[in-house]
């Protein structure tokens, strides 16, 4: 992979952005519900947890992409042939794309519930997929550039919770785990889903300068996640009770609501509008690379591996109709999702670890 | 503008344009091969203004000049005093007796055209013979040295440029008495043939940087080059841009320091303006004066007109989008008020909004286009008669007519004149989304702008650099300014060949309690 000049790649610790910003979607609007079904008040335990496993992922991925020195796709070409390898690439790519649906038709549903009830779900794809062409047309330094003005963009939004606490109960948090082993490692199951993204890092590490060096930096990136995530649900669980929460679906939308300025209330119409740019980042990062690993696998041009994705995606996210929908398209894919991180990385590493004992040796 | 089609090409346009004569560039060229000298001197003496007088004292010999540009001072007092009382025999001794510098003896009838236009006299001793000697006398009518307008500064230098380029590199190059501040001159344009100037410090600023100046100002095809500021425009990295690549300034002490930075300056000659570059966005919004206070004003100065920048793009827009689709975020007190100023107005807001926002344009497009004291007339009718009456009648709001005014104010605090007029124009496309998609459309039409930001360049280097890519050290000179001592370094985002400004550690000492 030598072969990208280094005008074209970016700098190590755009990981740090490009890891945070693809972790954090729209998942983190409303994820407490999911979590504080099985393991209660004691979740917060799960994100910790479900975090530091995905450091070890992050770990996985770097090991194998840096012994073959290529992306996944190189990496599959290498270890299993070309077909063998080519389709498991090509179902990989099939899964990346329905994560960039799954983002783009959630946001659109939020802003259907919460902003605009009659804004028909065409127009907004059309804007956000033109929008998002716009950037990945300028290349992964501008798409990285997203991600880094979208992280401080969005950065502010932490002051909200200060709504939130200023009429907090912190006994709700009491007494600490009170849930069984087994329930917390299903709430872990579910925080997993909210994690999912990053591993799109296995399509865009060689664009990074020095990979060996970002690697501290995407570790960092996932602990800053945890980080935003343990905030949210430890604002969210002192403000709302077990029960309440179970009956709030936007549990971060509705903190959102009670924002009380002398000037504007009701921050969750800005708050959605600023979300554009988590949820932008998003839907860049994941077509730029996945356009990239089009044009790797089928000698395609990048531009029209694009535009095709961009069609496709248009037509998928309109045939999502309803709220029940996105809803199993949301757990669908985060399933396969979880499957890809926990069962095929591992599988990938412990392959790669015989094979390279093998190859060993047959060369010695 | 030599262009050609290929044979193929122009079959086919014969075919199918056979009446239409294809133009296809410019016939005229006065600077072709075949020119002959008694056609030229034809050309000239069809002026009025060229003379040609025959000095028959002690020998015969023709001056030739252009009356309108050499003073004739000069050749009666410095010239013909010199050569009238001696016997000449030929160029040589004439060239040997008079005391002046800068002479050239040729025959070659393309620099005789050059020179002679640009105000050298002509010394023959032949008339019919190409053979001449050039004596430079040119004079120019210069403006006085002024106080500089639209970058005034109530304290520092208070010197701008003129339109002469020799004056102006003056100003600077007595800034920066170093044998290393060079001077390149490119002659731009078929019929201006501008002098146009590259200026930069040898080992500070980068070769590429310089490199790219100098390529792109060669590569000008415009037959008349007559201010900087279509420099600007030709040498952009985008050309569709609304935002200007390149910082215009008018203050010589201002191009010193971003020359001392590492940056390359374009001046042009008739241009009381350089241009400075490689930029970027949070340069445009850094007056020079900062420099000439104390940090922490200047910093909070700096804050102030950034906050005024935004606040003059969003303003009207974000008033838009939550009348129209948000009112829910108007606390219960502030909405009263709002729906007691609205209550009798038969628009909705954004068309109460863009006839407010043009009538501001209108405003400020008419009191740029008259003379400054019936322009104040004009601000005074307008914004307080009509403002006034358009209340009062019912049309606009108040609250709406206050915002508008804000931002028309705030728009006026950027310091550079050309990105002022960028921000009073974003505002429109701003309201149009607002009006689309309330909040979520100025935050969509703000994802645009940025997509266009982080593609834009100038002179290569990336636009909204301090920001992206993320230069940490550069920021001690972005949105803040901090203190001389803790600015030890040049931006890095022009790479300098040289980084370090000077020697930190002796810069700061620490002094303990009681020293």
């Amino acid at each position: 992979m030598s072969q990208i000049s280094e005008n074209k790649q970016i700098s190590p610790y755009m990981a740090f952005y490009m890891v945070t910003t693809m972790q954090i979607g729209v998942g983190i609007l409303g994820f407490e519900r999911y979590i504080a079904k099985s393991a209660g008040h004691d979740a917060w335990i799960s994100v910790i947890i479900g975090g530091l496993s995905f450091n070890v992922l992050i770990w996985m991925i770097y090991r194998v992409l840096s012994k073959e020195n290529a992306d996944i796709i190189g990496v599959h070409r290498n270890l299993f042939g070309r077909w063998i390898g080519g389709a498991l690439s090509c179902l990989l790519l099939i899964y990346f794309s329905s994560t960039i649906l799954t983002v783009l038709r959630t946001y659109i549903e939020v802003i259907q519930i919460w902003v605009f009830p009659e804004l028909g779900t065409p127009i907004i794809a059309i804007i956000l997929l033109g929008l998002a062409y716009s950037y990945v047309l300028g290349g992964i330094r501008v798409v990285a550039g997203l991600s880094v003005l979208g992280f401080f963009l969005t950065l502010p939004l932490f002051l909200l919770k200060y709504y939130a606490l200023k009429n907090a109960h912190y006994t709700n948090l009491l007494p600490i785990l009170d849930h069984s082993f087994s329930d917390l490692m299903v709430a872990t199951k579910g925080v997993t889903l909210d994690y999912l993204g990053f591993e799109l890092i296995l399509l865009y590490l060689p664009f990074l300068k020095q990979p060996e060096k970002s690697q501290k930096w995407a570790h960092f990136g996932n602990l800053f996640t945890m980080f935003t995530y343990l905030v949210t649900v430890f604002v969210s669980f002192v403000y709302f009770n077990q029960e309440q929460l179970q009956h709030t679906i936007w549990a971060t939308l509705t903190l959102w609501k009670i924002v009380d300025l002398p000037f504007a209330q009701r921050f969750e119409y800005a708050g959605i509008a600023l979300w554009l740019f988590v949820v932008l980042p998003n839907l860049c990062i994941g077509l730029w690379s996945v356009s990239r690993g089009i044009h790797r696998l089928y000698k395609i041009k990048q531009k029209s591996a694009l535009r095709t994705m961009l069609f496709v995606i248009f037509i998928c996210s309109i045939l999502v109709v309803d709220r029940q929908q996105v809803d199993i398209l949301n757990s669908k894919v985060s399933q396969i999702g979880f499957y890809i991180l926990y069962a095929y990385i591992p599988f990938l590493f412990v392959i790669q670890l015989t094979l390279g004992r093998v190859r060993k040796t047959k060369n010695g | 503008m030599q262009f050609s089609l290929s044979n193929k090409e122009r079959v086919i346009s014969m075919r199918f344009f056979k009446k239409k004569k294809k133009q296809t560039g410019s016939n005229f060229d006065p600077t072709k091969d075949t020119l002959t000298f008694p056609e030229l001197m034809k050309k000239l003496t069809a002026s009025a203004d060229f003379s040609t007088v025959k000095q028959s004292s002690l020998s015969t010999f023709y001056i030739s000049y252009y009356k309108t540009l050499v003073n004739p001072e000069f050749v009666h007092r410095d010239l013909l005093p010199y050569i009238t009382e001696i016997p000449l025999k030929n160029l040589d001794d004439i060239e040997k007796h008079l005391p002046l510098d800068g002479m050239v003896k040729t025959s070659d009838v393309h620099d005789i055209a050059n020179k002679v236009t640009e105000g050298f006299i002509l010394i023959q001793m032949n008339k019919d013979d190409p053979e001449g000697l050039l004596v430079p006398s040119l004079s120019t009518e210069n403006r006085q040295i002024s106080i500089p307008e639209t970058e005034f500064s109530v304290v520092g230098p208070k010197e701008a440029f003129v339109e002469s380029l020799d004056t102006n590199l003056n100003l600077i190059r007595k800034r920066l008495p170093i044998p290393e501040f060079t001077v390149k001159e490119v002659r731009v344009g078929k019929l201006s043939k501008t002098r146009v100037a590259i200026i930069y410090i040898d080992g500070i600023a980068d070769k590429e940087n310089v490199n790219t100046a100098i390529q792109r100002v060669n590569d000008i095809e415009y037959d008349h080059v007559v201010d900087s500021s279509y420099i600007n425009q030709m040498i952009s990295d985008n050309e569709n841009s609304p935002f200007p690549q390149l910082i215009d300034t008018e203050r010589p002490d201002r191009v010193a320091s971003v020359l001392s930075e590492g940056k390359v300056a374009i001046m042009a000659d008739g241009s009381p303006h350089a241009l400075t570059g490689p930029t970027t966005i949070v340069e445009f919004f850094s007056a020079f004066e900062d420099y000439f206070l104390n940090w922490t004003l200047a910093s909070v100065f700096r804050l102030i007109r950034l906050m005024a920048v935004m606040f003059s793009v969003l303003s009207t827009p974000l008033y838009v989008a939550v009348l129209t689709f948000h009112y829910e975020m108007i606390p219960e007190n502030l909405l009263a008020t709002l729906v007691a100023s609205r209550n009798d107005i038969p628009f909705p807001p954004i068309l109460e909004a863009i006839v407010l926002e043009l009538s501001i344009e209108l405003l400020r497009e008419a009191g740029a286009r008259l003379p400054s004291k019936v322009g104040q007339t004009i601000g005074i009718v307008g914004g307080i008669v009509i403002g006034t009456a358009a209340v009062q009648a019912g049309l606009t709001s108040n609250v709406l007519l206050i915002i508008v005014a804000l931002a028309a104010l705030a728009s006026f605090t950027t310091p550079v004149y050309q990105m002022s007029n960028t921000i009073r124009l974003l505002r429109f496309p701003f309201l149009l989304f607002a009006q689309f998609l309330g909040v979520l459309g100025v935050a969509i039409c703000f994802a645009f702008i940025i997509s266009h930001l982080l593609k834009l360049t100038s002179l290569g280097r990336p636009y909204i650099a301090p920001l992206y890519p993320l230069r940490v050290n550069d920021l001690k000179d972005a949105l803040i300014r901090m203190p001389f001592s803790m600015q030890n370094t040049r931006p890095s985002s022009v790479r300098p060949q040289d980084k370090a400004k000077m020697n930190k550690k002796r810069a700061i000492e620490k002094h303990d309690i009681e020293d």
